[in-house]
């Protein structure tokens, strides 16, 4: 089971899955309980279909995926940051909206429910890498993988180093760790949130192209199927630290891939797509038990 | 004392004319102040006399309704903390702006990073500038480590390196020793001294009439809102300064004894394990008898919150016992012990005294509402509910529409009586009372005060925690310290004097003689 | 009172804005007639009908989420709680031979017992693991609608009818219907549920309790509440009444279980969005569930009429509850806002 196609398809899964948990660590570093990164996920995936096909290129449905991610962190950012909505609130809403949404577009602009699939779709490139072809494991894995999948494993060093080292990386930890502080010392903490929220907004919106138009080249209703869920849970586990997410990323992309192998052998598809989520239940629940021992015998 | 010759203090800043309402109530009524380099000037008030919104003002936070702000002579408008920050301005808020996850090299230069490319921190420079800060004031504090893992005293100096990090030239601090102990305040000072020496101007809220008159060169009084009266500190004395706070309304509590025979609390052993193996409570042994108020001074985090949490049942002890009218309730959990008749007036009003989405029937319910005057086989009788809010607005003299009115909306002391009535009203025969009259106006103090001595004349036994000795000396009947989780001293009535008093509070146990109605062994529960 | 009028004056808000917007599309207008016919006419007032079914459901849902809220609790797995409910009624529906009335009320038994248990399960992982309610709930939605879908999918499923579903109830047994309506006795129910939340809530030691909790847990602990007890039987109540709705879901309209038939047309998360609508407030609560079900049903109509997909209606109440949270909207009574 361990073959080279599962390795293979490894990336493709943990792609999603790495974006959308660093945008959620952003969120939780700045204090802010986003779960609407399922619905990010979900208008990030349309968008990129739409984009790549009006525009015929790739580039376009990336654009779009941005564009619409951002538009959606900068509406989650003011109804509540800048009214003082809700978290939990102004995300069921999202969500909700996503949902609608994209079915709603699917038929006006698509003339097509359920899904939409059309040559004129172009997918994200690969990056081939031919030297690494003999290599036994990682040849495998990192051979002629998606863009945004080095992006995303850039973007977590980067986003590990610039949360140390950087003046916006240090303020948006402060701002979540004490904002009342950082209004005294002359920093707005509600513009860094926002700040945190159209960021994540904009890797939602690539996670969901890499759903869209890279593990697949078509757009079909509810694509995000729980994977913006599985992330807060991640960044939950990982208490929003970027080096931590990446192996738990991976841990669950991992189990997502033996998933759809395991199917192959006769289990029913329903098991096998319950698995993630009770994994991330189950090791959830003994993370937060050992912090709660943790905290009490201190 | 040394006398220092020193250049008379030049004007750095003033105040002119502030005034600030906050809706009807006028928290600064045209405030004039000048703020001088070299200085140390201490504003003093009671609670609610405007002195934390006049620092407020003065630091950017607040736009004044009226009035402005001179600097070197040119008015300026302070519109946020960075402006404020910017022209020198550094305050040390009375609760602590500090991030608890981040170093404590991080907390001193967020907002403030320096230049650096592309937004990187340059951290090596930025370390050396922190260093070299600590060192020449001796602060021992590292600069790596986590916030959250530092004592009181050393907050506080990290605050003040961050003052002098942003090269504040007006440093305001704002009630700054009411954590701390007796020698920390003694180098706090002595720290205030020094910088005041290099020509900063220093501002010191407070109300303790001791330490100003210690530590000021001047001393501004308000009142209401209005800065009633301005002294170079050296030209007054206690008595003056309290009589200018309090409008020189003193209201005398007739006072006498009414303890009885009968012993109703009893606590033997006492103690509550803390972290690292340190008891937070430490072996506490203490009686309470019917009629009698027992007060507990102390600094605060001193055991106290531990012992009075372990008391009512909020909190496991690890070691011996508590007797209450002859029964142990070591084993009881909090609705037990209220069954019992304990009765718990919480400092926290906010969280834990009040549900402040509720009503005042509502909250003057919570604790009885299975009692058959309210209920009756797990439905509530609504009316007999509405019936008794009623009667303690009237017997309270709760200022309010009507029971049906939200808690949030009243004011500190009305929110404050709705405690004092519905823990009274329960009957109980042991009232445990923490800091009752904290952030509440003078008429509500007094009025207070009296509800409590009507409930030891009655009967009830009273333990009072409380940080405001003059509280403590006016009710208590036998007054212990509380000291690093032990009982340090106990007075009677007729030994109660500041000094010694102090002196037990800050470890140094001056040899008070334990007053002889004091058991103190561990008896068994008779 | 203000709290209150506050919500209040947050709804009219939002629905009012919304209006508004609604009416600034062209051609608005003349789809009002198409809407209000969509959701109160049809052939025989069979879109009336279908509105009604509609809101039952969505209004139960409300229920048993409005009973978690109040309480501090935030309790989102409704979702998993109805389908195992559902399915436990479908279970005892279709295999148990007794008489009828013995049947319906094994079922209904089942199926609050089921969604009961679910819920606690999410409170077990709160109170021995430390893991938060709101994420924890929500996680166990996912293998419960899973399990239930492959139950349906393989052992239970009713072959012959070629459909992912269980077998069809016996005539005697499903939930009759008033005379002449499409309405079945499942409102009844609801009705039942509401009435005796607000009769808890208002006169009862517990619904005491139970508000206040939810307005300050410190507040209750140090006034001597019995707070796990308080917590266990609140979220055992709150899914006790989802298994109640799958019941009536199962018993009345559908009379059988249909994979998807709880979950497409997300009568749970629409009965907290109007929960949240109605600020909490218990007799609202079935005003806002019912205009949304309006609003689905409606949708419908235009879609017929004009071509505009009827997830119109999913765009405008996520909108009004972006709206509402923007003016104030909570799911919980607390006012310091400290986490619990």
């Amino acid at each position: 089971m361990l073959d080279a196609a599962l390795l293979e398809s490894l990336p493709r899964f943990i792609t999603p899955l790495l974006l959308a948990s660093l945008a959620g660590a952003l969120c939780h570093r700045a204090a802010v309980f986003n779960i609407a990164l399922e619905g990010m996920l979900l208008i990030g995936a349309f968008a990129a279909v739409a984009g790549s096909w009006a525009s015929g290129s790739w580039l376009g449905g990336v654009a779009l995926a941005m564009l619409a991610g951002s538009l959606t962190g900068l509406a989650y950012a003011l109804f509540a940051i800048h009214r003082g909505g809700d978290d939990i609130v102004v995300s069921i809403g999202l969500n909700f909206l996503a949902i609608g949404l994209s079915v709603f577009l699917l038929q006006l602009v698509f003339d097509t429910r359920g899904q939409f699939d059309d040559p004129g779709i172009e997918a994200i490139p690969r990056l081939p890498l031919p030297f690494l072809e003999p290599v036994p494991v990682l040849g495998a894995l990192l051979n002629d993988q998606s863009l945004l999948f080095w992006f995303a494993i850039v973007l977590t060093g980067s986003l590990a180093y610039l949360l140390g080292h950087h003046r916006l990386g240090l303020r948006l930890r402060a701002s979540g760790d004490n904002p009342e502080a950082l209004r005294t010392a002359g920093v707005s903490p509600d513009r860094l949130r926002g700040g945190a929220l159209v960021a994540s907004g904009v890797l939602c919106g690539l996670a969901g192209a890499q759903l869209s138009i890279s593990n697949v080249t078509l757009f079909t209703e509810g694509m995000s199927a729980g994977r913006g869920w599985i992330a807060v849970v991640i960044v939950l586990m990982c208490n929003g630290r970027p080096s931590w997410i990446l192996p738990t990323a991976c841990l669950f992309g991992t189990i997502e891939a033996l998933g759809f192998r395991i199917q192959g052998l006769g289990l029913p598809q329903q098991f096998t797509d319950a698995l993630p989520y009770v994994v991330a239940l189950l090791v959830l629940a003994l993370v937060t038990a050992r912090r709660r021992r943790a905290a009490v015998a201190h | 004392m040394t006398q220092r010759t020193r250049a008379p203090a030049t004007p750095l800043c003033r105040l002119v004319d502030v005034s600030h309402a906050f809706g009807p109530v006028r928290a600064l009524e045209r405030v004039s102040l000048e703020l001088r380099a070299g200085e140390i000037l201490c504003i003093v008030g009671e609670n609610g006399a405007g002195k934390s919104t006049l620092m407020s003002v003065l630091y950017g936070l607040l736009q004044p309704d009226a009035g402005h702000i001179e600097f070197g002579g040119r008015t300026v408008r302070l519109r946020s903390a960075r402006d404020a920050i910017e022209r020198g301005l550094g305050m040390v808020h009375q609760h602590f702006m500090l991030y608890p996850e981040l170093s404590v090299l991080e907390n001193v230069i967020v907002g403030a990073e320096g230049p650096g490319r592309l937004g990187l921190i340059d951290f090596r420079r930025r370390r050396a500038e922190v260093a070299a800060l600590l060192a020449r004031f001796s602060f021992g504090l590292d600069p790596d480590r986590p916030v959250r893992d530092l004592a009181v005293d050393a907050r506080q100096q990290l605050e003040i390196v961050k003052l002098l990090y942003r090269r504040a030239d007006l440093i305001i601090l704002d009630e700054p020793t009411a954590v701390l102990t007796p020698q920390e305040i003694e180098a706090l000072f002595a720290m205030l001294r020094r910088l005041r020496d290099e020509g900063k101007s220093i501002i010191v809220i407070t109300h303790k009439l001791g330490e100003v008159m210690a530590l000021s060169d001047r001393v501004a009084v308000m009142r209401r809102g209005r800065r009633v009266a301005e002294r170079r500190t050296t030209d007054t004395d206690r008595d003056e300064l309290s009589t200018l706070m309090v409008d020189g309304r003193v209201e005398t509590l007739s006072r006498q004894g009414w303890a009885r025979e009968r012993t109703t609390l009893q606590v033997g052993s006492l103690s509550v394990s803390g972290e690292h193996g340190k008891p937070l409570v430490d072996n506490v042994s203490l009686s309470v008898r019917a009629g009698e108020i027992l007060g507990i001074a102390g600094v605060a985090n001193n055991g106290q919150q531990a012992l009075v949490e372990a008391l009512v049942g909020l909190r496991s002890m690890s070691g011996g016992h508590i007797v209450l009218n002859g029964r142990d309730i070591g084993d009881d959990d909090i609705g037990a012990r209220r069954a019992a008749g304990l009765g718990y007036l919480a400092e926290d009003r906010m969280r834990v005294g009040l549900a402040l989405s509720g009503s005042i029937a509502e909250n003057a319910l919570a604790g009885m509402e299975s009692r058959p005057a309210f209920s009756r086989a797990g439905w509530l009788d609504v009316a007999a509910a509405k019936r008794h809010a009623a009667e303690l607005i009237a017997r309270f003299d709760i200022r309010t529409s009507g029971p049906r009115q939200p808690v949030a909306r009243l004011s500190g002391g009305n929110k404050q009586k709705v405690i004092v009535a519905r823990e009274l009203a329960a009957g109980p025969s042991l009232i445990i009372a923490e800091n009752p009259c904290w952030g509440v106006d003078v008429g509500a103090i007094a009025f207070i005060h009296r509800q409590l001595m009507e409930a030891a004349r009655d009967g009830a036994a009273i333990l009072l925690i409380s940080s405001d000795l003059d509280e403590l000396f006016a009710l208590s009947d036998r007054l212990a310290v509380f000291y690093d989780g032990r009982i340090s001293a106990q007075f009677t009535r007729e030994q109660l004097d500041v000094r010694t008093v102090g002196a037990a509070m800050s470890g140094r146990a001056s040899g008070a003689v334990p007053a002889t109605s004091a058991p103190v062994s561990s008896a068994a529960p008779a | 009172m203000s709290g209150r009028l506050r919500r209040l004056g947050s709804l009219s808000l939002s629905l009012l804005v919304i209006t508004l917007v609604v009416l600034a599309i062209p051609g608005a207008r003349e789809n009002a007639a198409s809407f209000i016919d969509g959701a109160f006419g049809g052939r025989n007032r069979f879109n009336f009908y279908t509105t009604l079914n509609r809101s039952v459901l969505i209004v139960g849902m409300a229920m048993s989420v409005l009973v978690s809220f109040r309480a501090g609790l935030i309790n989102i797995g409704g979702e998993g709680q109805l389908v195992l409910g559902g399915l436990c009624a479908a279970i005892v529906g279709a295999w148990l031979h007794a008489p009828p009335l013995l049947v319906m009320v094994a079922a209904l038994v089942a199926a609050m017992l089921a969604g009961a248990l679910w819920a606690l399960v999410a409170g077990a992982f709160e109170r021995f693991a430390g893991l938060p309610l709101v994420v924890g709930s929500l996680l166990l939605n996912y293998p419960a609608v899973l399990f239930a879908s492959y139950l349906v999918s393989h052992p239970l499923r009713d072959v012959q009818s070629g459909s992912t579903q269980t077998p069809r109830l016996a005539s005697e047994v499903r939930l009759p219907r008033f005379d002449g309506t499409l309405l079945d006795m499942g409102i009844f129910l609801v009705i039942g549920v509401i009435f005796v939340v607000i009769l808890l809530e208002r006169r009862s030691v517990f619904g005491y309790r139970h508000r206040l909790q939810g307005y300050s847990l410190p507040f209750a602990r140090a006034s001597g509440f019995p707070i796990r007890a308080v917590h266990f039987q609140t979220l055992a109540g709150s899914g006790a009444i989802a298994g109640l709705v799958g019941f009536i879901a199962v018993f009345g309209v559908n009379h059988r279980y249909i994979d998807g038939m709880l979950t497409l047309p997300l009568y749970s998360w629409t009965g907290v969005i109007a929960v949240l609508l109605a600020g909490m407030l218990s007799w609202l609560t079935p005003l806002t569930g019912f205009f949304f079900a309006a609003l689905a049903t409606g949708a419908v109509g235009i879609e017929r009429a004009a071509d505009i997909p009827r997830e119109a209606a999913q765009i405008v109440q996520a909108l009004i509850i972006l709206f509402a949270a923007g003016f104030g909207a909570r799911l919980h009574s607390r006012r310091s806002g400290d986490a619990s």
